[in-house]
C-alpha cells in the first residue's frame, strides 16, 4: 500500500518564483506560462496490514511536514491533481540519499516499522496556455527542470 | 591582462578570488551578472567563483546557467579566452554545457556520497583539505598551464554537490582519452584510492576538475583561492604565517591563467 503526502508552502515559495522568473524572463516562455507552483511529494510504501492508512498518514505528516510553514494533502494509493495545470514530477534516478535517510529515521528512530520504502520528488504544476500543454511541459522539463544525468521527470496525468 | 570575476546573486567567494587573481599579477574586477553582457568582451579571462548562486534553487548552478551573461561567456570562451569555474562556478559551467563541452549538458554534479569499506558513511556537505593530483600535461589547460603532470597540490573543498555523475556510459572514457580530466582527489602520496576520505565526495574516478576539449575552460570543485597564500594553509610554519605575501599552492591556478593569456595573445 502507498501513502502519498503532497506538501506545499503556506508562505511565498521563492524557489517556484525563481524558476518561473527564469522561464519567463530568460527562456522565452512568458506568453505561454501563466502560472507555476511547486509541491514536495513523499510516496511511502507501507505494510498492507495497516488498518487505517489515513491515520498513519497524519502521524507521518507530523514528522515530515512543518505545519508552521507548510500544509499537506494525504492520500492512499493514487494521486489526483486539480485541473488547469500540468503536474510534472521530478525526482532522482540516481540513489536518493535523503529518501534513504528519511526511511532510516522513520523506521529506526521514530518507530514507523510499517514503512518499507520512501520516494521523494518535486511536483511542478505548470499552468500553460497552449494547444498541447503536455508537449510544452515536456519541453520545459527537459530545458530547465531536470538534469538528465541525475534526474527523471514524469507527466502525472 | 584583466579578468572578470562574475558575481551572481548568492556568490560568496568573489572577493577572495579577485585577491588571488591579483596576487598572481592579473588585473581584474567583480562583474555583476546584471551588467550589460556585452561589457564582458572587454576582459581577457573569466572566473566564476564559489558560493550558492540563486541559493541553489532548483539545483546548484541551474538558474545562473540561464543568465544572458552566460551566453556571452560561451561566445568569449569560443574565442579561446580562459574561463575558470570554482565550486559553484564549476556547477554553473556543467549546467550551461560549457563543461565537459562535448554535446550539451553531458554530466551533473550530484550530492556527495562518501563510501568507506563499501558502506556509505556520510552524504552531503563536507569541508576538508584535499590533495589534488594534476593529471593533465602542462599546457593542456588554461587553469593548470604551468603545472606538471603528476604534481600534487593542496587546497580545501567545501561543497554538498561535487559528485560528478553522468548517464553517458562513454563519457569518462572520452574525458580520459582527450586528457580532459585535469585534477583528481588523491592521498598525500598521489594515490587515487576510490574511497572516502581520499575520494572526498564519491566523484567518479576521483575527478575533481575537468576542462573542455580546447582546454581553455576549467572547472574544479576545490577552492584554489583559499590556498593562494601560505598563511591560509593549516599546516604552515607559524613563522611563515607572518610573511603575508608568501604564495600558497593554489596560486598556481591563477598564475597559470595569467601565463595562458600571455601566450595566447
Amino acid at each position: 500500500m502507498k501513502i502519498n503526502l503532497r506538501i506545499r508552502l503556506k508562505i511565498p515559495d521563492a524557489e517556484a518564483a525563481t524558476v518561473k522568473n527564469t522561464l519567463v524572463r530568460r527562456m522565452g516562455y512568458g506568453k505561454v506560462l501563466t502560472g507555476l507552483e511547486r509541491e514536495r511529494l513523499f510516496v511511502l510504501e507501507v505494510d498492507d496490514a495497516v488498518e487505517d492508512p489515513m491515520d498513519l498518514a497524519r502521524r507521518l505528516a507530523r514528522e515530515l511536514v512543518n505545519e508552521n510553514k507548510e500544509s499537506y494533502l494525504a492520500s492512499a494509493e493514487g494521486l489526483d491533481f486539480e485541473r488547469g495545470s500540468v503536474p510534472v514530477k521530478v525526482g532522482l534516478h540516481i540513489e536518493d540519499g535523503e529518501a534513504e535517510t528519511v526511511l532510516d529515521r522513520l523506521r529506526n528512530r521514530l518507530g514507523f516499522s510499517m514503512v518499507k520504502k520512501v520516494e521523494r520528488s518535486v511536483i511542478w504544476k505548470l499552468k500553460l496556455d497552449s494547444d498541447d500543454p503536455e508537449k510544452l511541459a515536456r519541453e520545459i522539463a527537459e530545458a530547465l527542470l531536470i538534469n538528465p544525468h541525475k534526474d527523471f521527470y514524469e507527466i502525472l496525468r | 591582462m584583466k579578468v572578470a570575476v562574475i558575481q551572481f546573486p548568492g556568490s560568496n567567494c568573489e572577493h577572495e578570488t579577485l585577491v588571488a587573481a591579483r596576487s598572481a599579477g592579473l588585473e581584474g574586477e567583480i562583474f555583476r551578472w546584471n551588467r550589460p553582457a556585452e561589457e564582458l568582451c572587454d576582459f581577457d579571462g573569466y572566473m566564476i567563483p564559489g558560493g550558492f548562486s540563486y541559493q541553489d534553487r532548483l539545483r546548484a548552478g541551474a538558474i545562473a546557467s540561464k543568465e544572458p551573461v552566460m551566453e556571452t561567456l560561451k561566445e568569449e570562451a569560443g574565442e579561446g579566452k580562459p574561463v575558470l569555474g570554482i565550486c559553484n562556478g564549476f556547477q554553473i559551467l556543467v549546467e550551461s554545457g560549457m563543461l565537459p563541452g562535448l554535446d550539451g549538458v553531458d554530466a551533473a554534479l550530484a550530492q556527495n556520497v562518501m563510501v568507506t569499506k563499501g558502506e556509505i558513511v556520510r552524504r552531503g556537505f563536507y569541508c576538508a583539505w584535499t590533495t589534488l593530483r594534476h593529471d593533465a600535461v602542462a599546457g593542456r589547460c588554461s587553469g593548470s598551464y604551468l603545472i606538471e603532470k603528476g604534481s600534487l597540490i593542496d587546497m580545501p573543498m567545501a561543497h554538498a554537490e561535487g559528485n560528478l555523475v553522468t548517464a553517458d556510459e562513454n563519457l569518462i572514457e572520452k574525458l580520459n582519452e582527450e586528457n580532459q580530466v585535469v585534477f583528481r582527489y588523491c592521498d598525500t602520496g598521489g594515490e587515487t584510492g576510490n574511497e572516502f576520505p581520499v575520494n572526498v565526495n564519491g566523484s567518479v574516478e576521483n575527478i575533481a576538475g575537468i576542462c573542455n576539449p580546447e582546454g581553455n575552460v576549467l572547472g574544479m570543485m576545490p577552492h584554489p583561492e583559499r590556498s593562494s597564500f601560505a598563511w591560509q594553509l593549516p599546516f604552515v610554519d607559524p613563522a611563515a604565517r607572518r610573511q603575508i605575501d608568501t604564495p600558497g599552492p593554489g596560486r598556481l591556478i591563477f598564475e597559470s591563467m595569467r601565463r595562458y593569456i600571455e601566450v595566447s595573445r
